[in-house]
């Protein structure tokens, strides 16, 4: 089967990969020791199942997991996975001369102990409900037979990140460079054999392209069908449309330091009340109604739903203009300017909001946040800037207000990277550099705590912490809708990872068609 | 003759070297750097960030980059493509014959379409024919780029599904077929790009062709030819095309800029994996090397084309060429 794909991948060794393609492609190349299973449950090990490891034993205290590898798990060049691998799967995390992306996932693991030549040992520096979650998600094995002598500074130039060996159901056959990668079936593979003989991500930069292709029936998966296009796909007697959630958010991030001088407050956002009354002030539900008709809903939390942690308990800071003009009335707003822009001592209560140009819908947010916001006397100045400009400045902390889009993985621990006190600083992550202890607190017990229900009980205060505070205003959270090929048999698609279970797709032998029918031969030469 | 040609070769190499000295400080002027190209890479830690940037050089002074750069430059080495993860020689290599594929395969489209369009309407001036082909050749001429593309895909691959949508080859079947479905693969590919850049310029060539042409018919050597007897078609293939030709030969060497221009956004329509597609990932990847050196190629690529049009203007016309 063929998938469109926006962009090359740019690794496909896991440790290096820092794209989407390239994680789409790793995943079915590398078998990580567990994998999470459809419920998405990253709390304990119930929600996963074994793959490399046939089992795992936790340690009394709970500071080490020791893994036994299948015996029967091979390379793709016939070697045995052996504990040694597992080692130095952790080591090009850690190791800052490789530069992991994934490194500061794995922050909390101590060392990978090779107990013998099929027990890998992960020990911890500290407990966390979801610390099984961070060790297998996180540390693939690679083939230490290969890549143990490798030079980790020059890794990413290695021929390996390229044409790997793996571990998975798919093995590598070619990458052909701005056009397509092919992997095929591993027919010995212990886990089975994957059900398609042969998947081909193909390059198609243009979004409409890549859907005037499985329209046309050139591929058979596309990720993500949107406004026209999913109304061709959903016409077609040929194409099957299928909602699988999503796990982004996008929101108005608020910078509460002033870009012109961080060491101050930022003018606007950097008071709690305003922050409030401009959530109260935007209509989100028209927003989102407006950009994505049906496909999206305003989010409780910044978190995605497909947590099953953010939900209507979280109280909300609803549309309600009286509410924001009251409160920005009794903050001194109150005369305004020729253009209906609220005054304060001579300065109107006024801001940007930047945002790519590459970006439709977000132009058309920008422009309905800035009619709303009018009509409560507050001026939005809209900046669409080119995304290099744009991630500049958000590295920088130079903006006011973006336009911006988080992509979440499938734990809720994650939170940490985008709202925490260590995030605010320059280069981190935390762009609009809000910091809470009572919110950090929080996370850190969720994440300590002894059991699943106390951890959620912790997140869900930490979410009403966030809401409360407003240093972001969530616009919608898209439910994604991908384009498939009636003659495919989709698995599951993973709300976070639409690709976790394609080895279990297939095609009945009575649709397939030409493509369908090259199966394993090899190429002509 | 000789020296002509060695003064515009020499122009040529100064306007290459010109275009790459720009290229360099604009591209690093422009906000953001390859590490930080995409939001996907905010999984890096602002230190794994910092390892990258020194591993590639960024963190060097702008003017030692640019030393740097000329060094290598000297030796024939482009560099390192920070977006390709191969050196920038390598991406180019599998870039450039896809480009001058098409580039070529539009050229001689485009002006054979264009020669024959204009033929059709000289031959019958001011007559249906003319009229409908003028108005036609104005609407190619109007038409965006883009939306060419975009709408041929959707007639010819969408909607009568006898030509595929994009790519050079079909993606898992090119490999298993014989030579022969191997080619027509190939050029059933190369259609709709094509077509989408050959249009415009096809519509541009046969204007002038078509005034050229009237002009030269009007002229008494024609008169003379007509009176002893030669048949109009010969007259017009024969005597008067020849004599027009001069005007389109100069047009070829503009064509190829914009020719070229037009191939960075019929690349990415057809995500045709070319110097267009290769150029327009590595700006917005900010891969320095990769954006000099596909400046340069472009660059080169714009004087050759020039540099021929020009000799074959003085091969065509014996006063420039005594000249």
């Amino acid at each position: 089967m063929v998938i469109t794909v926006p962009l090359e991948p740019d690794f496909l060794l896991p440790q290096v990969v820092s794209s989407i393609v390239g994680k789409v492609l790793s995943d079915q190349l590398f078998e990580p020791l567990a994998a999470l299973t459809p419920e998405m449950n990253p709390f304990g090990d119930k929600g996963f199942e074994p793959r490399l490891a046939k089992s795992w034993t936790w340690a009394p205290d709970s500071m080490s997991i020791a893994f036994s590898i299948n015996p029967r798990a091979r390379w793709h060049d016939g070697r045995p996975v052996r504990a040694e691998d597992v080692r130095l799967g952790f080591d090009l995390l850690r190791d800052t001369l490789v530069a992991a992306g994934q490194g500061a996932n794995v922050a909390d693991i101590d060392s990978v102990q090779v107990r013998d030549s099929l027990t890998a040992v992960i020990w911890f520096k500290r407990r966390a409900l979801d610390q099984f979650f961070a060790a297998v998600v996180n540390i693939i094995p690679v083939p230490a037979h290969i890549l143990g002598g490798a030079d980790r500074a020059s890794i990413r130039n290695n021929a390996f990140v390229r044409a790997p060996v793996g571990s998975g159901r798919f093995r590598f056959v070619r990458w052909v460079p701005g056009q397509l990668v092919e992997l095929i079936a591993d027919t010995a593979n212990f886990l089975g054999r994957a059900k398609l003989d042969r998947v081909v991500l193909s390059v198609a930069p243009d979004a409409n392209t890549a859907a005037q292709r499985l329209l046309s029936g050139e591929a058979d998966f596309y990720e993500i069908l949107r406004g026209d296009q999913l109304a061709s796909a959903q016409k077609s007697p040929n194409i099957q449309v299928k909602p699988y959630g999503g796990v982004d958010i996008a929101s108005l991030q608020l910078n509460l330091r002033d870009p012109r001088n961080r060491s101050r407050p930022h003018p606007v956002f950097g008071n709690r009340e305003i922050r409030r009354a401009l959530t109260h002030a935007i209509d989100r539900v028209s927003i989102a109604r407006n950009i994505y008709d049906t496909l999206a809903s305003v989010p409780f939390a910044p978190a995605p739903r497909a947590y099953g942690l953010a939900d209507s308990s979280i109280r909300q800071l609803t549309y309600d203009t009286a509410a924001a003009n009251r409160t920005l009335d009794s903050l001194g707003w109150r005369a305004r300017n020729r253009d209906g822009i609220r005054v304060r001592n001579g300065v109107p209560l006024r801001f940007s909001v930047i945002f790519p140009t590459s970006s439709r819908p977000r132009q058309r947010v920008a422009v309905l946040l800035q009619e709303q916001l009018k009509q409560v006397g507050v001026g939005v100045d809209v900046a669409p800037v080119e995304m290099n400009s744009m991630i500049q400045r958000m590295r920088v902390r130079d903006f006011d207000a973006v336009l911006n889009s988080w992509h979440f993985d499938a734990t809720p621990s994650s939170i940490r990277q985008t709202w925490s006190a260590a995030a605010a600083r320059e280069g981190g992550d935390n762009y609009g550099s809000w910091t809470n202890p009572a919110f950090e607190s929080a996370i850190d017990s969720a994440i300590a705590a002894p059991d699943v229900a106390r951890a959620r009980s912790l997140y869900r205060r930490a979410y009403q912490i966030w809401v409360d505070d407003a240093p972001a205003v969530l616009l919608y959270e898209p439910n994604l809708v991908a384009g498939a090929h009636k003659r495919i048999k989709l698995a599951m698609l993973r709300p976070d990872a639409w690709w976790a279970y394609l080895a279990d797709w297939s095609i009945p032998a009575d649709q397939r068609i030409d493509r369908d029918r090259v199966g394993l031969a090899a190429a002509r030469q | 003759m000789r020296r002509l040609l060695a003064a515009r070769v020499a122009q040529g190499a100064l306007v290459v070297a010109l275009v790459a000295v720009i290229t360099f400080v604009l591209v690093h002027l422009a906000p953001g750097d390859p590490i930080d190209r995409s939001l996907e890479t905010s999984l890096l830690s602002p230190e794994a960030r910092a390892t990258l940037r020194r591993a590639y050089g960024l963190d060097r002074p702008l003017a030692e980059q640019f030393a740097r750069w000329i060094a290598n430059f000297a030796r024939g080495d482009f560099g390192w493509s920070f977006s390709q993860h191969r050196p920038v020689r390598s991406a180019l290599a599998s870039a450039i014959p896809n480009t001058l594929f098409l580039m070529g395969a539009a050229i001689v489209a485009s002006f054979a379409l264009g020669v024959a369009v204009a033929v059709l309407q000289a031959a019958r001036p001011r007559r249906a024919l003319d009229r409908v082909a003028g108005g036609t050749l104005l609407v190619l001429y109007s038409i965006p780029t883009v939306w060419l593309g975009l709408m041929l895909i959707v007639v010819f691959a969408q909607t009568l599904g006898v030509l595929p949508v994009s790519g050079i080859v079909d993606p898992v079947l090119h490999p298993y077929m014989s030579l022969w479905g191997r080619t027509l693969d190939r050029l059933r590919h190369l259609a709709l790009p094509v077509a989408t850049l050959a249009l415009g310029t096809a519509a541009s060539v046969a204007r002038y062709q078509r005034s050229a042409l009237l002009d030269v018919l009007a002229e008494d050597f024609i008169r003379t030819a007509r009176a002893k007897g030669v048949r109009a078609r010969a007259v017009l293939l024969g005597h008067a095309l020849r004599n027009a030709l001069a005007p389109t030969i100069t047009l070829l060497g503009l064509a190829l800029p914009a020719l070229f221009g037009g191939a960075v956004l019929v690349e990415t329509i057809f995500a045709w994996p070319g110097m267009g597609l290769l150029a327009t990932s590595a700006v917005s990847a900010r891969d320095y090397p990769l954006v000099i050196a596909c400046a340069m190629i472009g660059a080169t690529m714009v004087v050759v084309g020039n540099l021929v049009a020009d000799l074959l203007t003085a091969a065509a016309n014996p006063r420039l060429r005594s000249s």
